[in-house]
């Protein structure tokens, strides 16, 4: 990892305002430290030496004075303004992995890895969050104190040498030691601090599937039992951060060495010249003040470069992500699915690990208007088959067929998938609850929605009942997780959701999941509400009320060339019939 | 600061450590103020050219502070992180035991964002207060006093100036910096936690809100967390520019000072010149001592932040009504001395509800009045419409709720008759009361691992035999992901955190087998299975139920809450749960001629044959 990221500067680029504000005023702060410095000798070597009375020194002491004020002023405004670069950098990075993360997904996503970089959803969440607040060192600390370095350091240089140029040859060849010093030590902590960042991750994801867990472990009794798990985690997280911290702050202890003999080195000359009397007391004392200034932007980049290491490979593992080329998607705009014929074109989907593509060898054709139920035994290919009809990943071979009424058929991969989806509604096996209300969850797929068709559709669900029992109704508080809403409260709202939806296409994955016999009902006059609209439906369905309810069944268990799912013990579902 | 101090208690960090690392601390910051005193005297010495011998203790006295100041930084850094860091492993392991022990409410208050905050960030402050909190303080507090004593003795009047400035520099500067940033802190934190919750809200659905066409607005919201945030990060940085503005100038106007009071002494022959340069030097040194303060005093205050929100975690289990650790085990009491804990069969294991009701408490109860016999062996299952409190009549059977009222009690032979579960030690109870609730967690862990959840000393035989029996005996003979294979396949969730490469993905149907050969691998006698069938074909559905209810073992005690009526042939009684009370109970064929609803769905549910296409 290089101490500049080229990539990096060019985001730096939004703050560079501040930057050159916090640079300028370590500038600043700096030129008043060498006056202060001139000052306090003068004084010093004029009252010590000449026997000078305070009288004598009073002008000096009034300039040390405003000297000190106004650094202190500086030192103020410092704080004040330093952090906005790394504010408006971070932020504009985590936009950018984010951005980048839902354009990822597409008809020209391939099956694997599952996500960039080979990242899930709770690494990607800790590198877009914590993981890019540590560039705020990086940021706020390390990179003006790399640019006083190559102004200042030579500037001060340039004091000493005028006041006493034995001293400022002596400063002069020491000081290359130390990046030299700073290069060899850097690179043996890049590496450490690289491992740390993914044992932070690792960490981070197995802590989160613990917590996850802990109802499973409380239901079990042997959550306890597990808290050693995340004992071993984090005690492995502090070996590996103890092993990345021996090394960055041994470097720092040879730096400070190396400078403190450095100085030395000058002052052991100032001391001899001045028991000679070849060097009067004033600069001595200006150039012992001085002497560890010059080093001090050095040694402060190298602390700080430390310190910014977890930033810096955060900031490798961002770009990593945002260099992974996002798929390549069609242009064409979507037909209008009330008047197109939709079709598997012998469509498998490889999963990695697993012999045999589910599905294999898909072939159907879904027409406009229709409740088609996608059937087969668990692990046959179902999800993997709508995935592909959504366009959200791409099928290992085959391809989606579009065909509208009166025209030339082509392939969803050339259409724009943005035209596809806003033509669709769909439920997953877990349906999303976005932080907000339980009105603003409901109008998800069609936030226009007016209470009046709100409150018709949740009637037909079964949701109003569930609404009914939450204190403040339709705008009581959801979260994460779905704090409130249990599987089926949640399953129904979902259901809502698509009633209120305009999509012509209706994709629904085990709608009735959490729904016993007795309220099948309502997802029957769901799906016959919907084919009185005309809505095209294609549902997951495992109940035969269901999949009776369906103009057609489309069996994955009974694809032609052969079942073979990843479960052989789980084909009994081919005894549910062949499709012809 | 009272919820700071609970946490800092939990997190026990070694005080002999602590000591040591702020002792190293304060004599590594002593070095490097003495060797600018000790130089200015060496220099301002030699200027007047005595032999070279007098200068001899000065310079050795520099060469060692100079050489001590690194070391001593180096093991003070050292040892401060690693006192820091076993604490926040320390502070993590306790949060976690403490929700695996709470009140079931605790726990699913909380949200996973929230979670991953309390857990991750929070910990890793209340780390970081001991290093760069407590320690920066006891620091200056210990060189500030020596400095103020060293001066002291050279010139009582800059003894006087650097006290002066030391306090207000150890007072003013750090409440400053801490009263201002308080409020600004919270905000910041309420915003990071908001956009935490935003973006894994976003990153989570992604697929499902990409198709939905929200993922702009979810980004708006996010940006509008960052807004917060941005915000929140100024304005915390205003009062701190005040606090490091008075830091800087208040040890100033100590340099001034001591150097105008030491000028005026040598003016008067008060002292020797030598003196002058260590008059002013060491105010000049402690300086960097107290404008590290304020960042000291804001990372407090972050961390009694952290501490407010972390310490009621910890609490629970102290004063929640229902947490079966904080019930002392009665075993001797009520169970004839034995320790439930070692017994691994409790034979003739009965448990009885007697006019039970159950609930979530602070709720209306969910169902009432039910009464169960559940003698070794029966077997039940539980039906009715979805949202009727089942799964929670299924916990609190379990002993996992306490009743909402009436009793839920076991006897067992050889221990006794009529014990309340809340009585019984939870481990004990756990082991032999088995409950798979319907959204039961796969771990991103081996197969192995995930059936050792319950039985944790299980050898891979008996591991292969209840997989076996949960219909699983073939997959688990051909599963392989990379170089793994059968029980030490790494399985994930699609919906779960945790999958990464070389994690062979369950599908729902899978997973639900692979809890049941949990549920089967745990040996406890009693078995409570919730919703057993859920994302499975109806077949395969009526399989699974069915291998619950027709379990071989004819001592195991087997409760089932599903929705497939047709394998209920097999269960000794079926209750339908219906309006919060059990509206029907029998068997299945007297359900089918006595009670019209049961019949009419189980006759949807026999038309199972798809149409074909």
């Amino acid at each position: 990892m290089k101490p500049l990221d080229p990539r990096l500067l060019e985001q730096a680029r939004a703050a560079r305002r501040y930057v050159v504000l916090t640079t300028g005023l370590g500038v600043a702060t700096t030129a008043l430290l060498v006056v202060q410095a001139l000052l306090l000798a003068r004084i010093i070597a004029d009252v010590a030496m000449d026997g000078e009375s305070f009288a004598d020194v009073q002008n000096q002491v009034v300039w040390l004075g405003i000297v000190l004020a106004v650094r202190a002023v500086l030192t103020g405004a410092q704080e004040r303004f330093g952090h906005r670069a790394a504010t408006a950098v971070v932020r504009q990075l985590r936009e950018r992995l984010l951005e980048h993360a839902t354009r990822e997904l597409g008809p020209g996503r391939k099956p694997a890895p599952p996500s960039s970089a080979g990242k899930n959803g709770a690494q990607m969440a800790l590198l877009a969050t914590r993981g890019l607040d540590a560039l705020d060192g990086y940021l706020t600390r390390y990179l003006p104190q790399l640019l006083l370095t190559a102004t200042l350091t030579p500037a001060i240089l340039v004091v000493i040498w005028w006041e006493d140029w034995i001293a400022g040859l002596t400063v002069l060849l020491t000081l290359p030691l130390i990046p030299f010093f700073m290069a060899l030590i850097g690179m043996a902590s890049q590496d450490q601090a690289d491992r740390s960042l993914n044992s932070l991750q690792r960490l981070g994801t197995h802590v989160l599937d613990l917590i996850a867990g802990l109802p499973t472990l409380r239901a079990i009794g042997t959550a306890g039992a597990q808290a050693r798990m995340v004992r071993s985690a984090g005690d492995a997280h502090r070996r590996a951060t103890m092993k990345t911290l021996r090394t960055a702050f041994l470097s720092a202890l040879a730096l400070e060495i190396l400078v403190t003999l450095s100085v030395a080195l000058v002052a052991v000359g100032i001391g001899l010249r001045l028991v000679h009397g070849s060097l009067d007391l004033h600069t001595g004392l200006a150039v012992l003040l001085l002497a560890p200034e010059v080093y001090a932007p050095l040694r402060a980049v190298g602390t700080h470069f430390h310190a910014s290491q977890d930033g810096l490979a955060a900031a490798q593992q961002a770009f990593d992500v945002l260099e992974q080329p996002v798929p390549a998607r069609g242009t064409r705009s979507a037909p209008d699915l009330a008047r197109t014929e939709l079709s598997f074109e012998d469509v498998s989907v490889q999963h990695e690990g697993v012999p045999t593509a589910t599905p294999d060898g898909l072939t159907a054709t879904v027409r406009p208007g229709e409740i088609v139920a996608l059937t087969g035994p668990s692990g046959c290919g179902k999800t993997s088959a709508v995935a592909v009809l959504l366009g959200l990943r791409e099928p290992t071979t085959g391809e989606i067929g579009l065909a509208p009424a009166g025209m030339p058929a082509f392939a969803l991969a050339d259409v724009d998938p943005q035209s596809w989806w806003a033509q669709i509604a769909w439920c997953p096996q877990h349906p999303v609850l976005v932080p907000g209300t339980l009105r603003e969850n409901v109008t998800l797929l069609r936030p226009s929605a007016t209470d009046a068709e709100i409150a018709e559709a949740a009637k037909v669900t079964g949701f109003e009942d569930v609404v009914r029992t939450v204190p403040g109704e339709w705008h009581s508080r959801v979260g994460q997780g779905g704090t409130g809403l249990s599987a089926g409260q949640r399953q129904r709202l979902a259901l809502t959701r698509l009633l209120l939806s305009e999509a012509q296409l209706i994709v629904l994955d085990e709608p009735t999941a959490h729904l016993d016999a007795g309220s099948e009902q309502a997802v029957l006059a769901l799906l016959a509400e919907l084919r009185r609209r005309g809505r095209t439906v294609v549902m997951v369905a495992h109940r035969p009320a269901l999949v009776a309810a369906a103009d057609r069944t489309i069996d994955l268990a009974g694809v032609p060339s052969g079942l073979k799912t990843e479960a052989p013990g789980l084909e009994t579902g081919s005894q549910m019939g062949v499709p012809a | 600061m009272k919820a700071l101090i609970v946490v800092l208690r939990t997190m026990r960090p070694h005080p002999w450590r602590l000591l040591l690392g702020a002792f190293t601390g304060a004599a590594a910051v002593g070095a490097a103020i003495a060797l600018l005193g000790v130089s200015g005297w060496l220099i301002t010495r030699a200027a007047q050219q005595p032999p070279v011998l007098f200068l001899m203790v000065a310079i050795v006295g520099v060469r060692a502070f100079g050489i001590g100041r690194g070391v001593l930084r180096y093991s003070e850094r050292l040892i401060s992180h690693d006192v820091a860091l076993r604490g926040v492993v320390r502070l993590r392991e306790t949060l976690f035991a403490r929700l695996a022990t709470a009140d079931d409410t605790v726990a699913a208050g909380l949200k996973r964002g929230d979670l991953l905050a309390r857990l991750g960030a929070d910990a890793d402050e209340l780390g970081d207060v001991i290093v760069r909190g407590i320690l920066p303080f006891i620091t200056a507090v210990i060189t500030g006093a020596a400095s103020v004593v060293a001066l002291w003795l050279i010139l009582p009047e800059a003894g006087l100036v650097l006290a002066a400035a030391t306090l207000v520099g150890l007072i003013a500067v750090p409440v400053l910096a801490g009263t201002g940033g308080r409020r600004d802190v919270v905000g910041t934190a309420r915003a990071r936690s908001e956009m935490s919750e935003n973006v894994l809200a976003l990153l989570d659905s992604l697929p499902e809100l990409t198709v939905a066409g929200r993922t702009g607005e979810r980004m708006a919201a996010i940006a509008r967390s960052d807004d917060k945030l941005s915000r929140g990060l100024d304005r915390a940085a205003r009062p701190a520019a005040w606090a490091a503005g008075l830091g800087s100038a208040v040890m100033s106007a100590a340099v001034l000072g001591c150097l105008m009071v030491g000028v005026h002494a040598v003016a008067a022959g008060e002292i020797r010149e030598v003196w002058l340069a260590v008059l002013a030097f060491v105010p000049l040194a402690l300086a960097e001592v107290i404008e590290a303060l304020p960042a000291a005093s804001v990372s407090l205050v972050r961390a009694a932040e952290a501490a407010r929100r972390v310490a009621p975690l910890l609490e629970t289990g102290a004063d929640q009504p229902y947490v079966l650790q904080a019930r002392p085990v009665p075993n001797s009491a009520y169970l004839g001395g034995k320790s439930l804990r070692l017994v691994r069969d409790l034979p003739g294991l009965h448990l009885r509800a007697q006019n039970l009701s159950a609930g979530w408490p602070g709720r209306e109860p969910a169902v009432r009045g039910l009464d169960l016999d559940l003698t070794a062996g029966r077997r039940i299952a539980i039906v009715g419409p979805s949202g009727q409190g089942k799964s929670t009549l299924l916990r609190t059977l379990g002993g996992l709720l306490p009743p909402a009222g009436g009793r839920m009690m076991m006897d067992a032979t050889d221990v006794g008759d009529g014990i309340d579960l809340v009585d019984v030690h939870t481990r004990s109870l756990r082991r032999q009361v088995h409950l798979t609730a319907d959204d039961a967690h796969v771990f991103g862990t081996t197969v192995r691992e995930n059936l050792r959840v319950a039985a944790k000393d299980a050898s891979d035989e008996e591991l292969l035999t209840a997989l076996e029996r949960a219909g699983l005996g073939t997959w688990i003979a051909d599963l392989s992901e990379g170089d793994t294979k059968g029980l030490d396949v790494v399985v994930g969730d699609p919906a779960g955190p945790g999958q990464g490469a070389g994690t062979h993905l369950l599908s729902g149907g899978l997973r639900r087998r692979l809890l049941l050969a949990r549920a089967f691998a745990s040996g406890a006698p009693v078995l409570l299975v919730d919703e057993p069938a859920e994302h499975l074909d109806p077949s395969t559905a009526d399989d699974l139920v069915a291998e619950v209810l027709a379990a071989p073992d004819p001592g195991r005690t087997a409760v089932v809450v599903t929705h497939r009526l047709t394998p209920l042939a097999l269960a000794d009684e079926v209750l339908v749960i219906d309006g919060g009370v059990v509206a029907a109970r029998g068997t299945h064929d007297q359900l089918i001629a006595g009670y019209p609803p049961y019949r009419s769905a189980w006759a949807a549910e026999r038309c199972e044959t798809p149409v074909s296409s």
